[in-house]
């Protein structure tokens, strides 16, 4: 219904270059792509404070206890110091940061080539399997081959595992959420069985426990800020710091991002513009795969060493990952964002929580309320906007003459 | 009219020409193949299952070569898989056969199917009206806890059946809001509401009772005793004495065939389903008839968790105490084709594989597993459309804008 | 017909975000009359109808039925005051029976249930009573579109129509099945329905309506009587000047043969030959226009043709080289040029700007990229030439090309693939859905291109775009070309042969 020559302008560059008012409102109407995501999680974190308010706990008092536990307090007071508790506090929200990148890049690849991977826990705990297997094997080689091997092997196994997902998409058109939901299932089962009574992978010392084996000395990633015995933050954190930049780098850099992103908003198109739509698919799919793998790999290597079957119903990162990447609008920079949020929830729940305020099982389920709060809300920015816009009708609707 | 009276010419072997009676048969067939080595017949040598076995692919290939080839696979598969288990079994200890394969499995096979009964009835209404349920695994979790809270508190299973229930259609009554009025992206939000299931009841749950709950004289609901079956030799203890609930799942599925084929309110759901504005457009308010079908489909599923917790689980409930249960209820939907029988068929293989699982573990863990994870790859395996493709209604997802 | 006034509808106005789609429009209607509303695409005559049916609701102005006022809040309310809509898209669901897509909403019950025996009794007498001939047990997806053209209007008249509004119903139709429409147009007639009937198509106003009403803009420019109009005087009204209806061309002096199809045989994705058998050439200098109704093959001919559909025997030839089980890629880099049919959904990457949907084809090659390295701003300033050179408007090479109108769009598409300077131009319904302006710009470049000495073929469900530009026309009926013409022709024979040369019988 656009009339003839007037598309606006709508590119933040040439907006930012043009500064005309039409552009400056474009600008604005992008800026919304910022305004979304905060008030999202305003909101998410207004109403779990309502339902914390409503059982008799001072909501207030409670996100404090958060903030600090998660320590996030430590900018009031910075030091490298690791026996300072929020210095701590802070490595060990870095920590959960380090994985929920990965598994937020996970999500957000995918996304960008018009899938939605659901099933980054399945392709994590694929990724955490794998260099389990390979962290404990080959245990006479040097550090820095062990460590490469360990990580590449879980990186290959978590793109291999969505590429299942991606290979029956592109194929017979499976669609990928049900595929990858089934995925996630028959990893976690297939972790069961791995650790469980008499699996592959069970702790060859002491049989009578469902546990697997320690990673090997040579395959730990060394630490960089805390003592390795108390779960420092490892060297896994930069490599997901460089997953963001290279995320960044492929979607606007490259012909293959070039081409991920044309099949993502229109694959008639781009199969018209001769881009292989199943090849991308495919390709997408296992490189979000790898993302989530090797998430899997840098905890496995970082602070985890070993997995048992009683972890695997409580592990829940690679679904946390869906919040972040939609919360991050799936681009590299609010998927950081985005987990440095969750990361401190999930620690800041766990962690430091006087219980006169509000137990940590109550916090740790609030994260899952936010969770799920942020992810219905960032699926509805219609709302969003809307309240954010009721804002506007204080003012006189003088505008409205332009258009 | 004419119809009866050509079948009464020949009735055998009329019936048998019509592909869908052979398929049928052939499936049949297939499972007595497998349940001839185990008790009651419990045959010790392999003809019986390998005759029996290649009758059900016979018939199966000529249903293939007469067009309907799901069907048909599916009898091949299911006779090859009834040679395989028959030879399995006859070469097996007696003890140990008589232990995992006896009347009683029956009963727990429907005790297993009947949540997923629930959910995929549940999920299928959803689905026919063009709204795709991911949630149903978070509405069944609410049904769950507060259906144990509300017998709890009211003293009666009665009254936590509706409070469960009633929790089931609020969440589903936000997931509508979202989904039909906000047209957020229904695998989204679906996926918002499995995670806010978790945070509410893990929460509440705490808040509650402190996290462990075991029932002391909690109302549960109530096994209903047929009295002429339960007398007899075999099927008394496998049908004679039956949770409500699982009496009910068979009513469910009998009353959803009638409303959704028989009834103008069914022509409507599937005509919002398939093509909304054709639905629209003579005057049918498909933002209505979608709300009804999703909130349906939260009352359903929610009453499938509560038999979870309240009947099956004798008025216990745990942390996350669906485990799955709803996804795979929406995999049984999806692998009983949208269909209420083919629903209830799926529900039940899973139920059946779930029961040998439990069942197994004593004697082998990573058999148990093997049946555990039957379910996800069944339908990994549906969906890839290797037994012919399953065909979601036509606006499935797509939410609808009246302008 | 009587002077009785059935409708009225007074000032009526309606606005969207950005766009006025009806200011100030009357309309009446008399009982037992053929009313058209004629307009351009885009001059407000759907939107007028979905306020009269409900779907809309209007900003201002009143509806006046039988002299009362009325409000009309959904589509059942409209139903109810006996209006009756065929849209232009049906509205039928495949999947279900011809009785079950006639009742929906207000279906006859047994009780609680459905009662299908009296649903199928009472379709079959409709459609007796009006020989509007269809199974009532047959499943939609399975029968003609002339069926479904028929479903829909017994859907209309089950529910009681008085006023039928038909939205452009002969635009699915072949010239004979129109006029078997009209035939049940005028039966409606005699029974004292009014008709509403939409159309841009001039002939076919003047040969149906009693009177016309025009549209332009969003605004009623005037009511007349068919027997005092002409195909002028209306195409006047319509686009407020004369229309040039015909195209200026020098004769073509055509040159080497540079696509060359062999008997080619195409399949669609159900497995249904749709191309069968078709041979032809297309000369360097010449226009070859492909005429048909809509899904006799024609899409399935340009998508082989274009690498993007698989073939299943033939050959296809460009510029003397034979391309075997050749990808899209491949008869890109042969030097074939594609404007699609369906820009919006093929042509244009819509959330991309419109540098990026410029590079869509050579994105990989240098100088965009190396070594699968890309330089956005390197395809920002080969846009700005083309957007220069083209004349596109509304936007710079940043601008995401679905901000833009449908005729920048297109010009978008065009710069993209004539840059590539092309030896084959496949040009699929380039003017669909534009406005006048941008049709004759498109005309005018198409023959320019001839004139470069490219080869051009051009496919149009237009049969005037196809008689005023192709230097040959091959006339394509069930996957098999069933004429061909050099010289003049006249509109009836092609007409004739987009049916394979016979009646049609009537279903």
């Amino acid at each position: 219904m656009t009339t003839d020559g007037s598309g606006p302008p709508e590119t933040p560059e040439e907006a930012a270059a043009s500064g005309t008012v039409a552009a400056r409102f474009a600008l604005k109407q992008r800026a919304g792509g910022l305004v979304v995501p905060v008030l999202t999680a305003l909101i998410a974190f207004l109403i779990g404070g309502l339902v914390v308010a409503a059982t008799g706990h001072n909501p207030l008092l409670a996100y404090r206890d958060i903030f600090n536990g998660a320590g996030l307090n430590w900018i009031f007071h910075p030091t490298t110091n690791i026996a300072s508790t929020s210095a701590y506090n802070l490595s060990q929200t870095l920590l959960q940061t380090t994985t929920l990148i990965l598994c937020g890049l996970a999500v957000a690849f995918a996304f960008r080539c018009g899938m939605f991977n659901i099933g980054g826990q399945g392709q994590y705990l694929i990724g955490l399997y794998v260099a389990n297997w390979l962290g404990y094997d080959f245990a006479r080689m040097s550090p820095v081959p062990h460590i490469l091997i360990a990580i590449g092997g879980a990186t290959i196994a978590g793109a291999a595992w969505a590429g299942i997902a991606g290979f029956l998409k592109a194929t017979v058109g499976a669609h990928e959420v049900i595929s990858t939901i089934m995925l996630n299932w028959i990893a976690i089962w297939m972790g069961e069985w791995l650790f469980g009574d008499g699996g592959p992978l069970q702790n060859a010392a002491n049989k009578a426990v469902p546990i697997s084996n320690d990673v090997a000395a040579s395959a730990q990633l060394p630490a960089f800020w805390g003592v390795q015995q108390l779960q420092a933050l490892d060297v896994g954190f930069f490599v997901a710091i460089a997953a963001l930049i290279v995320f960044w780098l492929i979607l606007n850099r490259t012909t293959l991002g070039y081409e991920v992103r044309a099949v993502g908003f229109s694959p008639e198109a781009a199969a018209y513009g001769g881009i292989s739509v199943r090849k991308n698919l495919i390709r997408a799919m296992a490189i979000s795969g790898a993302f989530a793998g090797l998430a899997g790999a840098l905890d496995m290597l970082g602070y985890l060493y070993h997995f048992g079957v009683s972890d695997i119903p409580v592990s829940s990162v690679g679904f946390l990952g869906i919040a972040v990447a939609l919360l991050g609008r799936n681009t590299a920079a609010g998927t950081a964002l985005g987990a440095l949020l969750f990361g401190a929830l999930l620690f800041g729940t766990t962690h430091g929580l006087s219980s006169n305020v509000i137990q940590p099982e109550l916090a740790g389920n609030l994260t899952y309320m936010i969770q799920g709060l942020v992810v219905l809300f960032v699926g509805a920015d219609v709302l969003i906007l809307y309240i954010w816009n009721t804002r506007r009708k204080l003012r006189p609707r003088a505008k409205q003459a332009t258009t | 009219m004419t119809g009866t009276a050509a079948r009464f010419d020949n009735p055998v072997s009329a019936r048998l020409r019509n592909p869908a009676t052979s398929g049928y048969t052939g499936l049949a067939l297939g499972a007595v193949a497998a349940f001839l080595g185990i008790p009651p017949v419990q045959t010790r040598t392999v003809t019986w299952p390998v005759v029996v076995g290649v009758v059900a692919v016979v018939f199966g290939i000529w249903t293939v070569t007469r067009g309907r080839r799901r069907l048909g696979f599916g009898a091949v598969a299911t006779g090859l898989a009834g040679i395989g288990l028959g030879i399995l079994a006859t070469r097996s200890g007696i003890g140990n056969l008589n232990a995992v394969f006896n009347p009683s499995l029956i009963a727990q096979t429907f005790a297993f199917s009947t949540p997923l009964v629930f959910g995929a009835i549940a999920g299928m209404f959803s689905e026919r009206s063009g709204v795709v349920n991911i949630g149903l695994e978070g509405m069944m979790l609410m049904g769950a806890f507060w259906g144990v809270y509300g017998a709890d508190k009211g003293g009666t299973w009665v009254v936590g059946l509706l409070v469960g229930m009633g929790a089931g259609g609020l969440l589903a009554l936000v997931y509508a809001y979202f989904a039909i009025h906000l047209r957020a992206d229904q695998i989204v939000g679906g996926t918002a509401v499995n995670f806010l299931a978790l945070g509410i009841t893990g929460y509440f749950f705490f808040q509650l009772y402190n996290g462990n709950y075991v029932s002391q004289g909690v109302s549960t609901i109530p096994n209903v005793r047929i009295p002429w079956i339960a007398d007899l030799h075999f099927l008394g203890p496998a049908i004679g004495d039956l949770n409500l609930m699982v009496w009910l799942s068979f009513v469910l599925v009998v009353a959803s065939y009638i409303v959704v084929f028989k009834t103008p309110i069914g022509l409507r759901i599937r005509a919002c389903g398939e093509h909304p504005r054709a639905a629209d457009t003579v005057g049918i308010n498909v933002y209505a008839v979608r709300y009804g079908a999703v909130v349906l489909s939260g009352l359903l599923a929610a009453a499938g968790g509560v038999y979870l917790s309240d009947g099956f689980g004798g008025g216990t409930f745990t942390d996350n105490m669906t485990e799955g249960r709803g996804f795979i209820a929406l995999a049984a939907m999806i692998f009983g084709n949208w269909r209420p029988a083919g629903a209830f068929a799926a529900a039940v293989l899973f139920g059946f594989s779930s029961a040998v699982a439990l069942r197994l573990q004593v004697y082998s863990a990573s058999a148990s597993t093997l049946f555990n994870v039957l379910p996800y790859v069944l339908t990994l395996i549906a969906v890839a459309g290797v037994i012919g493709r399953t065909v979601p209604p036509a606006a499935d997802g797509k939410p609808y804008s009246k302008q | 017909m009587t002077q009785e006034l059935v409708l009225e509808m007074r000032g009526i106005r309606k606005e969207f975000p950005g766009v006025v789609a009806n200011d100030g429009v009357d309309l009446d209607v008399r009982r037992g009359e053929v009313h058209a509303l004629l307009g351009e695409n885009g001059a407000g005559k759907s939107t007028l109808m979905n306020i009269l049916y409900g779907l809309y609701r209007h900003d201002a102005g009143e509806i006046l039925l039988n002299g009362r006022p009325v409000e009309f809040a959904s589509a059942r309310d409209a139903i109810q005051a006996g209006i009756g809509m065929v849209h232009q898209h049906f509205m039928l669901i495949p999947v279900m029976t011809v009785a079950e897509n006639i009742v929906l909403g207000v279906e006859p019950r047994n009780r609680l249930l459905l009662d299908e025996r009296t649903a199928e009794r009472r379709v079959r007498e409709l459609s007796e009573r009006f020989a509007l001939a269809v199974d009532p047990a047959a499943l939609v997806g399975e029968i003609t579109v002339g069926q479904e053209q028929r479903v829909e209007i017994l859907k209309a008249l089950y529910r009681g129509a008085d006023i039928l509004i038909l939205d452009e119903p002969t635009a699915v139709l072949t010239p004979q099945e129109a006029r078997e429409l009209f035939a049940i147009i005028r039966s409606l007639q005699a029974d004292g329905k009014s008709i509403i009937f939409i159309s841009h198509k001039l002939n076919e106003v003047l040969e149906i309506a009693d009177r016309i009403t025009v549209l332009r803009r969003g605004k009623k420019i005037e009511t007349v009587p068919s027997s005092g109009a002409t195909e002028a005087s209306l195409a006047r009204a319509m686009v407020g000047r004369e229309v040039l209806l015909q195209v200026e061309k020098a004769p073509a002096q055509p040159g080497d043969v540079l696509l060359s199809v062999g008997d080619l045989h195409v399949r669609d994705e159900r497995g249904i030959p749709k191309v069968r058998g078709v041979s032809f050439d297309v000369r360097a200098g010449e226009i070859v226009g492909i005429a048909g109704v809509d899904g006799n093959g024609q899409t399935e001919l340009i998508e082989a043709i274009t690498g993007l559909r698989k073939i299943e025997s033939g050959s296809i030839t460009v510029a003397g080289r034979e391309l075997r089980e050749a990808s899209a890629r491949a008869m890109l880099d042969a030097g074939v040029g594609h404007i699609p049919e369906d820009r919006q959904r093929r042509g244009l990457v819509l959330e991309f700007s419109i540098a990026e949907n410029i590079a869509l084809h050579d994105y990989a090659k240098p100088p965009n990229a190396k070594w699968g390295w890309l330089f956005p701003a390197r395809l920002v300033a080969r846009a700005a030439g083309l957007i220069r050179e083209f004349d596109v408007r509304g936007g710079g090479p940043l601008t995401r090309a679905g901000g833009l109108s449908g005729g920048n769009q297109q010009k978008v598409v065009v710069a993209r693939e004539i840059s590539r300077d092309p030896r084959v131009l496949i040009a699929a319904q380039p003017t669909r859905g534009l406005d006048v302006g941008a049709i004759e710009y498109l005309h005018r470049r198409i023959i320019m291109e001839r004139d470069q000495g490219r080869a051009v073929l051009l496919v149009s469900l237009e049969l005037e775009e196809i008689l005023s530009l192709s230097d040959r026309i091959l006339v394509i009926y069930e996957g098999e070309i069933a004429g061909e013409h050099t010289g003049e022709v006249s509109e009836q024979q092609i007409g004739l042969e987009m049916l394979g040369g016979r009646e049609r019988p009537a279903a």
